[in-house]
C-alpha cells in the first residue's frame, strides 16, 4: 500500500515536470527534461524513505518538482530574446506591407475624389430591394428603353391586383428650368408622386416647416445639380422655379449614388398625380404584395397582363435587387471567383520543403503565416477600391455597364493580386521574411542524371539557401530550402542577424 | 565574460558551492538551503556566462551505481576569477561554504 503510495505520487512528480517542460523551448526541451529527471530521482532518494511513505518527504519532493516551472519560464525568457528579427534589407516585409498600404490609401483617395466613385462608396441601399419589380416590355434586351406607357400603368392601377400592391412611373424628359440665376435646360424623371416612397430614397432638405403646395409639381434635385445651379444652398427647399411653362416648388436634394434605376437624370419631377403623366412612355416600379413576395420567384420572370385596348401582352418583371446589384456583392462574388480559379493559375503550396527533418520554431512559422494573411487581407480592400474607382470613373456610362466593368476588374485584380502573394511568398526567406537574392545557376541539364541542376538563391540575413530545379526530376520536383547552421555565421556579419534560434 | 562582472549574493554563493565540490543541482540546493526554482534558473545563468559549464556524467558509471546519469558542474577560468571577486565583496561567502572537495568528479 505505501509502495503504491510511493509510485502515484511520484507519478504525478513527474507528470509536473513533464508539464513544465512544455513551457520550454523545444529545442531545448529534451536536454532540459533529462537534467530535471535525474535530480528528481535523486531528490526522491534523499528524500523519501525506501520502505516507508512520508508525507513530508512527499512535500519536498512536490516542492522541487514546483521549482521546475521557475526555471522552465526563465529558458524560454531567455531564449525568447534570441528570437530572429525581421529583414530590414531591400524588398523587406515592412517595405512590402508599406506599398499595400500606399496602393490602399491611394485608391481610396481616388475614390474620394472623384465624384462618381464617392457616391457609389458610400451610397446607401434600397430599403427592400427584392419586393420591388421592374415592369418592362421583353422586345427589347436593353433595360434603358422605355417601354410602358402611362396609359397602361393607369390600367394596371384601376384594377384590382393579386401580384403588385403598387405602381410607380416615371419618364425621361427635357425641360427648361429658369432659377433666380439662369435658364438651363435638365434632364429631369417626370414621375409619380409615390416614386421616392416606393424607393425608399432618402431626400435631404425636405422638411424645411413651409407649406408646400400640393397642386404644383415637386422637384427633386440632384446633389450635381443643387451644387452646380443652387451654390449648395441648404434653405433651397420651397423655392419655386419654372420647368416648361409651369411652376414647380423644390422639395429637397437626392443623395449622390442613390438612384439606381435606368435613366441618367438632373432631377426627379413629381407629378401631383400620375393622370397628369398623358402621354409617352416610361419606366414602372412595381412592389409585390406580400403573399407574392414569399413565393420567392426568381429574379427574372416574366408575366402576362392586361392592355388598354383589353388585349393580354406579355412583360418582363426583373427583381431590382438583380439590376441594382451592390458593387460589395459583386465584389464579394469577384473574391469568390478569383480564389476558385487561383489553383488553376498557380500552385498553391508555399514552397517551404526543407532538405533536412529539422522543423521552424512555431513563433517562426506564426509569423511566416500571418504576412501571409496580412498581405491578402491588404489586397481585398484594395481590389474593391480599385475596381471601383475604375468603373465609376466615367459619370456618364449607366450602372449596369458600371457594374459589369467593376465585376471584370474586380475579378481580375483579385486573381493576380492573389498570384502575387503566392510567389512574393515562395520567393522570401521563411525565418526573416526578406527578399531571396543573388540567383546562380548550379549544374548542368545534361548532367541532370547525376546531379540537380536549377537555380540557387541565397537569404542575406544568412538563414538558408534556396534550391529551385530547372527541370522537376522524380528525385527533386519541388524547391527545397536548406538551412543553414551556426557555423557559417561568419560570413554574414554585417546583416547582424543571428542564425541560431529559429528552430 | 568580464571577470569584473558583480554577482548577486545568491549567485555568488552557488559558484562558491559549485567551487566547493556541490557539483550537480540538488546538492548545490541542499548546501545553500535555495529552492529549485532559484538554484537551477541561476545555474543556467552562470553557464551563459560562461562562468561554469556543465558535463554529462558517463552512463556506464550510472549504470554500474543503478541510477540515471547526472548532470555536473564545473568552474571556468572567468568562472574562479569571478568568485575570487566575489569573495572580497562577500566576506562570509567562504565561512559559510567551506571550499573543500566534498566528492570527488
Amino acid at each position: 500500500m505505501t509502495l503504491q503510495f510511493a509510485s502515484v505520487f511520484h507519478g504525478g512528480n513527474l507528470g509536473l515536470l513533464r508539464l513544465a517542460s512544455l513551457l520550454v523551448p523545444g529545442q531545448h526541451r529534451g536536454e532540459w527534461w533529462r537534467e530535471w529527471r535525474s535530480e528528481l530521482w535523486h531528490v526522491r532518494q534523499a528524500c523519501t524513505p525506501q520502505s516507508d511513505f512520508s508525507w513530508k518527504g512527499e512535500r519536498e519532493v512536490a516542492a522541487f518538482c514546483l521549482g521546475a516551472f521557475q526555471d522552465a519560464f526563465c529558458l524560454r525568457r531567455e531564449i525568447g530574446h534570441k528570437r530572429v528579427p525581421l529583414a530590414t534589407t531591400k524588398g523587406s516585409a515592412a517595405q512590402c506591407m508599406l506599398f499595400l498600404v500606399s496602393v490602399m490609401a491611394v485608391s481610396y483617395c481616388v475614390a474620394l475624389v472623384c465624384p462618381g466613385v464617392r457616391a457609389e462608396l458610400l451610397s446607401s441601399r434600397y430599403r427592400v430591394p427584392h419586393n420591388l419589380i421592374m415592369i418592362r416590355s421583353p422586345r427589347y434586351r436593353q433595360d434603358s428603353v422605355p417601354t410602358i406607357s402611362a396609359e397602361q400603368v393607369r390600367a394596371w392601377r384601376v384594377r384590382k391586383q393579386q401580384i403588385f400592391d403598387g405602381f410607380a412611373f416615371y419618364q425621361i424628359v427635357h425641360k427648361s428650368v429658369s432659377t433666380s440665376r439662369a435658364q438651363t435646360v435638365l434632364r429631369l424623371a417626370r414621375a409619380s408622386p409615390n416614386l421616392f416612397e416606393l424607393l425608399a430614397l432618402p431626400v435631404r432638405f425636405a422638411s424645411t416647416g413651409r407649406e408646400i403646395r400640393t397642386d404644383v409639381p415637386k422637384l427633386i434635385l440632384t446633389e450635381a445639380l443643387w451644387k452646380k445651379e443652387f451654390a449648395e444652398d441648404p434653405e433651397v427647399a420651397g423655392r419655386v422655379v419654372e420647368v416648361g411653362y409651369r411652376k414647380a416648388v423644390i422639395v429637397g436634394v437626392a443623395p449622390a449614388g442613390s438612384w439606381r434605376l435606368p435613366g441618367k437624370v438632373d432631377g426627379w419631377l413629381i407629378e401631383p398625380d400620375v393622370d397628369a403623366i398623358s402621354d409617352g412612355v416610361g419606366f414602372v416600379v412595381a412592389h409585390l404584395t406580400p403573399s407574392a413576395a414569399q413565393q420567392r420567384w426568381s429574379e427574372r420572370w416574366r408575366m402576362s397582363a392586361p392592355t388598354p385596348e383589353g388585349t393580354f401582352d406579355d412583360f418582363l418583371c426583373v427583381s431590382l435587387a438583380e439590376r441594382t446589384r451592390e458593387s460589395w456583392d459583386l465584389f464579394l462574388f469577384a473574391v469568390i471567383l478569383a480564389f476558385l480559379a487561383l489553383p488553376a493559375t498557380t500552385s498553391l503550396p508555399l514552397g517551404e520543403y526543407r532538405l533536412s527533418s529539422r522543423k521552424l520554431s512555431w513563433s517562426t512559422r506564426l509569423r511566416r503565416w500571418s504576412f501571409l494573411s496580412v498581405k491578402i487581407a491588404l489586397l481585398l480592400p484594395i481590389v474593391y477600391l480599385v475596381s471601383l474607382d475604375l468603373a465609376y470613373m466615367r459619370t456618364t456610362l449607366d450602372t449596369p455597364s458600371s457594374e459589369y466593368i467593376q465585376l471584370v476588374f474586380s475579378f481580375s485584380i483579385c486573381l493576380f493580386g492573389l498570384r502575387w502573394t503566392l510567389r512574393d511568398q515562395r520567393q522570401r526567406c521563411p525565418v526573416c521574411l526578406g527578399k531571396l537574392t543573388h540567383p546562380a545557376r548550379v549544374g548542368q541539364p545534361s548532367r541532370n542524371f547525376l546531379a540537380w541542376n536549377g537555380t540557387e538563391l541565397i537569404c542575406v540575413g544568412g538563414h538558408g539557401l534556396l534550391h529551385v530545379p530547372e527541370i522537376p526530376t522524380s528525385w527533386f520536383s519541388t524547391q527545397r530550402w536548406m538551412y543553414l547552421d551556426p557555423s557559417w555565421e561568419i560570413l554574414f556579419p554585417e546583416s547582424g542577424l543571428v542564425s541560431t534560434g529559429y528552430f | 565574460m568580464a571577470t569584473e562582472a558583480k554577482l548577486s549574493h545568491t549567485a555568488a554563493m552557488i559558484l562558491q558551492a559549485v567551487n566547493a565540490g556541490y557539483v550537480y543541482g540538488f546538492s548545490v540546493m541542499e548546501m545553500t538551503g535555495l529552492p529549485s526554482g532559484t538554484v537551477y534558473p541561476a545555474m543556467r545563468r552562470l553557464e551563459r556566462d560562461d562562468l561554469i559549464r556543465s558535463h554529462w556524467e558517463q552512463q556506464s558509471i550510472a549504470d554500474a551505481e543503478q541510477r540515471p546519469p547526472r548532470k555536473y558542474y564545473k568552474l571556468t577560468r572567468a568562472g574562479k576569477m569571478t568568485l575570487e571577486s566575489s569573495r572580497k565583496r562577500y566576506p562570509l561567502l567562504a565561512k559559510l561554504i567551506p571550499s573543500e572537495q566534498v566528492e570527488s568528479v
